[in-house]
């Protein structure tokens, strides 16, 4: 092509692309929707999405905070709802726009972090707990049997301030949201006692090794436990630990910022049609908050004990939540104490 | 003349002030500032964060990476100097063998060390065919330790120890070879009293190379050493992430990255002392 017909295809070319379409622009974590979602959305609206991930809660917060990131929904977990209130960073939700939302289970509809569903809508919850080799004895079922001298170097923890810290404080009886310091000062002396005996601290990458059964018991999150489990069925099983466990639960929002609110109140009641969260609890082995859904998920994932455990274990998790910067200072000193130790 | 001079420039002054003092300032201006609840920064100004250096605990983890990065380079240069000296001295597939060298740079970083995760697993490749070969009974434990950490930080930069130790022996005269041997000096100490000092510069470049890689390396410490130890580029990576302290997280980086300017500095400096 010579240089000059280049440039005259170029404005073409740029009048081709979905311009005309309105646009909606979603920030989500990798991977957490299923593969029909999007499409099906862009389909029956007639419009675009564009669709940005993040890796981390963090990374989704520094990338919206200037207020003028493009962004018009995004997903941040429970934990992060209350900071970004008070930042002014999130819209209001007009409920008459969210027909669906009865579809979320009882529970969901008025969660401790946001209890009039006000600035955010429940997208699927998690928890964190113990995964272990099935046939190992004793069977782990408290955080404190990741304290086993018998087990040394054949466990990990992961790699996360906020989960080693809760589970060493929910092993000594206290909330994983303490920001007592005494209570914070006997967590550490637990986590120091545990790190002897840990292989690791490391987040997804110890998969492989549960289920090739060179680890014997490591601390997870269910999503990880799920895609083990999956790979190696009958080989692992998932506990929830008796002291107490952390729950969290990401959601949908609206940014204050965006120009589409209409649109936006549109992807969300969408995302709260049964149908279309029973697909993406189907795909994305984390439990569903849509009671609806769930009804009509095939009766294994429906049942299943991790994804959906009895009400008498739920009652033991906790949420996350958001914790003072003084809090976080002291926790982030005890944190690099542990790893420098 | 002068004025043409300062339009060719011009473009390379814009974008070294845009792309590089620009960010600068805002990681100094950070440095100054307080941290925000949740992440960024806020006012008033003070000079806590680095105050905050001073802290025993972070000092440990500066002399600790320091450390690590120090045994590295040493590897690396072992290892460097002959491959780079056996790929100048080869007389067919030179550049073959530099391709070699390059080549694992077209995968990403994190590919890669998973893959070498993969290798030193207790069933992993490594452990996995000694134990088949009767060689062990028990696997090796190869990975999570300062093994592993120095072995991926090795794997990692070696290239940039070899690249400019081969551009310094490939400027080497031959003739100052046969001089010295004509002189009566035996290949090693030829090697020793002429090569040596001749791709010093070579040497010195690719030591301050792989030595700030090493320095500021986050990934490998995690991933390989199991996240046991914490290294300098970890802590601040965690200073943006779960510690949510920007300031200390950029009061860190310019503190790492003074170190790294005057040891660059003094590297370069005897340089030219020899020149």
């Amino acid at each position: 092509m010579k240089r000059r017909s280049f440039f005259l295809a170029v404005p073409g070319l740029a009048g081709c692309w979905p311009a005309k379409k309105r646009r909606l622009n979603v920030l989500n974590w990798s991977d957490y929707v299923a593969p029909e979602t999007l499409p099906d959305f862009e389909h029956e609206f007639g419009v675009y999405v564009r669709y940005g991930t993040f890796e981390s809660a963090e990374e989704m917060l520094a990338r919206v905070m200037s207020g003028n990131s493009g962004w018009d929904v995004v997903f941040p977990p429970n934990y992060y709802i209350h900071p970004m209130v008070l930042m002014g960073l999130l819209a209001p939700l007009d409920h008459s726009r969210l027909t669906h939302l009865d579809a979320l289970q009882k529970e969901f509809q008025a969660p401790p972090w946001d209890k009039g569903l006000r600035w955010s809508v429940p997208y699927m919850y998690g928890a964190t707990g113990i995964l272990f080799q099935a046939g190992l004895e004793p069977r782990p079922q408290a955080w404190a049997d990741l304290w086993r001298e018998s087990w040394r170097g054949r466990m990990t923890m992961l790699d996360d301030p906020a989960e080693v810290l809760g589970a060493c404080l929910k092993k000594l009886g206290y909330s994983l949201n303490s920001g007592d310091e005494n209570q914070l000062l006997a967590a550490k002396a637990e986590a120091l006692r545990q790190k002897p005996l840990l292989r690791a601290y490391a987040n997804e990458t110890i998969r492989d090794q549960l289920v090739a059964g060179e680890l014997l018991a490591a601390q997870v999150w269910r999503s990880t436990a799920m895609r083990a489990m999956q790979a190696a069925p009958g080989k692992l099983n998932f506990a929830y630990p008796q002291e107490g466990f952390p729950l969290y639960c990401d959601t949908v929002a609206i940014l204050r910022e965006s120009k589409r609110q209409e649109l936006a109140h549109a992807f969300l009641n969408y995302l709260l049609r049964p149908q279309v969260a029973r697909r993406i609890g189907e795909t994305k082995l984390e439990s569903t908050v849509n009671a609806e859904a769930r009804k009509l998920l095939p009766a294994t994932l429906r049942e299943d004990p991790v994804l959906y455990p009895p009400a008498e274990v739920l009652e033991r998790g906790e949420w996350f939540e958001p914790l003072p910067a003084r809090v976080q200072q002291i926790r982030d000193r005890i944190w690099t104490e542990i790893k420098s130790a | 003349m002068n004025r043409l001079r300062s339009y060719f420039l011009a473009p390379a002054v814009f974008f070294l002030v845009l792309l590089f003092v620009t960010p600068l300032g805002i990681i100094l201006g950070y440095s100054l500032l307080s941290r925000g609840a949740y992440g960024g920064v806020e006012l008033p100004v003070t000079v806590e964060n680095y105050l905050r250096l001073f802290d025993p605990l972070y000092a440990l983890i500066l002399i600790r990476s320091v450390a690590y990065a120090a045994i590295a380079t040493l590897v690396c240069l072992l290892l460097g100097f002959p491959l780079a000296l056996f790929i100048a001295r080869s007389q067919k597939h030179k550049t073959l063998f530099l391709a070699l060298v390059v080549i694992p740079f077209w995968t990403s970083f994190l590919v890669r060390t998973y893959a070498w995760m993969f290798l030193l697993r207790d069933t992993g490749l490594i452990n996995f065919t000694l134990q088949r070969l009767g060689i062990l009974s028990e696997p090796l434990p190869l990975l999570y330790n300062a093994f592993a950490v120095v072995l991926g930080l090795v794997y990692g930069y070696l290239p940039f120890m070899v690249l400019p130790i081969y551009a310094a022996l490939e400027k080497l005269d031959r003739a100052v070879l046969e001089a010295a041997a004509d002189l009566g000096a035996r290949p090693f100490e030829a090697l020793w009293r002429v090569t040596l000092p001749l791709s010093m510069p070579g040497i010195r470049a690719g030591t301050v190379l792989v030595f700030i890689s090493c320095l500021g390396s986050y990934l490998t410490p995690d991933l390989l050493g199991g996240g046991k130890t914490i290294m300098i580029g970890t802590l601040i990576q965690n200073q943006f992430t779960s510690a949510r302290n920007w300031p200390f997280g950029s009061a860190l980086s310019l503190v790492l990255m003074a170190i790294v300017m005057l040891m660059v500095l003094s590297a370069l400096r005897r340089q030219e002392d020899r020149l």
